[in-house]
């Protein structure tokens, strides 16, 4: 082997380690994201209730997620369906209710699955939903027929953990608008189904 | 000895140009692009985009992780105001336009940390629920350290302390032409 081609090889060899390494890390980065805020969930028993996860809204005090909304309110819960389903029930409060100030349009909600690499893949929100309650079962890839209640929208995960998040806005100022949102986020079910 | 040393520095460097060039991607598709109104307003067009490529899917996990679709919600930032100078919370501006054709729609004051002020009582964010319109069917808001005078003047959006000031419009569930006029961001004295 001539100088020239041992050079010409180890650049070879220098170019697939770091295209190797380059796939690797972006690969990575999105599930090492993802798991340390499905550890964030179980971590903190603070805020919890019948599995779902309450977080207290937003202020000065909030300092792990940049640019926290103030104007939300949140429930979370982890799933992992490798055993058995999650049924994911929620019954918001209706969201004609109060229309109309300054233009505004109060009720918004909507509950999203993530999965293990952060893909939002699905989403319902309560236009969507047009009033009725949710009521989801997640089932992991790959299975076959579901044997769910027939009231159920059977959702397909394309991995067997992540997480659910209900987004409900607190639409004004008052105790009133903050009272309907935490109601409508304590209705937050997730349950083995 | 020696072909183990070649063989461990080409190994060093091939990892090193992977986690460099990994970062650059990531870094480039993080960036965020101006809005179609242009102004001060910045957009991400990524977050919340699904079925992304690998490159994509890890700019939003870094950049805009869990955020929703852009159907489903739009985040617009301005680090300057209208006339191009930084934000800077001792300072007070003007916030003022047509609302947008959003079905709900807040504009938030960040500090330069990106986090939440401290000592609001609450006051984070302004919008369409808490902003009136006056007959042109226009709002405006003034943000700054101290309330307006005299009172009840404008709804006041108060940036205490004096560092770097990061205001951000979120659009629930926001029209097509939600974007093409954003707010105005006008210093209201010579602020440095």
């Amino acid at each position: 082997m001539t100088a020239l081609q041992r050079w010409l090889l180890r650049a070879a060899v220098v170019l697939a380690i770091a295209a190797l390494t380059h796939l690797l890390v972006l690969w990575a980065l999105p599930r090492l994201v993802m798991q340390r805020v499905l550890d964030g969930v179980q971590a903190d028993p603070g805020h919890f209730r019948s599995g779902v996860m309450l977080p207290p809204r937003a202020d000065a005090t909030q300092r792990r997620i940049v640019l926290p909304s103030p104007d939300l309110l949140y429930a979370l819960c982890r799933f992992d369906v490798s055993d058995k389903p999650l049924r994911v029930r929620a019954a918001p409060g209706r969201s004609e209710g109060r229309e109309g100030s300054a233009g505004g349009n109060l009720g918004y909600w909507s509950v999203a699955l993530y999965a293990a690499n952060t893909d939002n893949f699905y989403v319902l929100n309560d236009r969507q939903a047009a009033g009725r309650p949710l009521d989801l079962v997640i089932v992991p890839p790959g299975s076959g027929a579901v044997n769910a209640a027939p009231t159920a929208a059977v959702v397909r995960a394309p991995s067997a953990r992540g997480l659910v998040l209900m987004r409900v806005l607190v639409a004004g100022s008052d105790a009133a608008a903050l009272e309907a949102a935490e109601a409508t986020r304590r209705s937050l079910r997730c349950e083995a189904g | 000895m020696r072909r183990f040393l070649t063989a461990s520095l080409l190994l060093a460097v091939g990892i090193a140009l992977g986690l460099a060039s990994a970062w650059w991607a990531v870094k480039r598709l993080d960036g965020l692009a101006a809005a179609a109104a242009g102004g001060p307003w910045r957009t991400s067009t990524l977050a919340g985009s699904s079925s992304a490529d690998l490159h994509t899917r890890a700019a939003v996990a870094v950049g805009g992780l869990l955020a929703l679709s852009r159907k489903e919600t739009q985040y617009f930032v301005a680090r300057h105001d209208s006339a191009g100078a930084p934000l800077r919370s001792r300072c007070r501006y003007r916030v003022s336009g047509a609302p947008p054709a959003a079905r709900w729609w807040s504009v938030t004051a960040y500090a330069d940390d990106l986090f939440l002020f401290d000592g609001v009582e609450g006051r984070h964010s302004l919008g369409s629920s808490t902003l009136a319109l006056d007959p042109a069917r226009r709002f405006a808001f003034v943000s700054g350290p101290s309330a307006p005078q005299p009172s009840g003047a404008l709804p006041w959006l108060p940036t205490p302390g004096d560092r770097g000031l990061v205001l951000v419009l979120r659009l629930y569930q926001p029209e097509a032409t939600a974007s093409n006029e954003l707010p105005l961001i006008e210093a209201l004295e010579a602020c440095r």
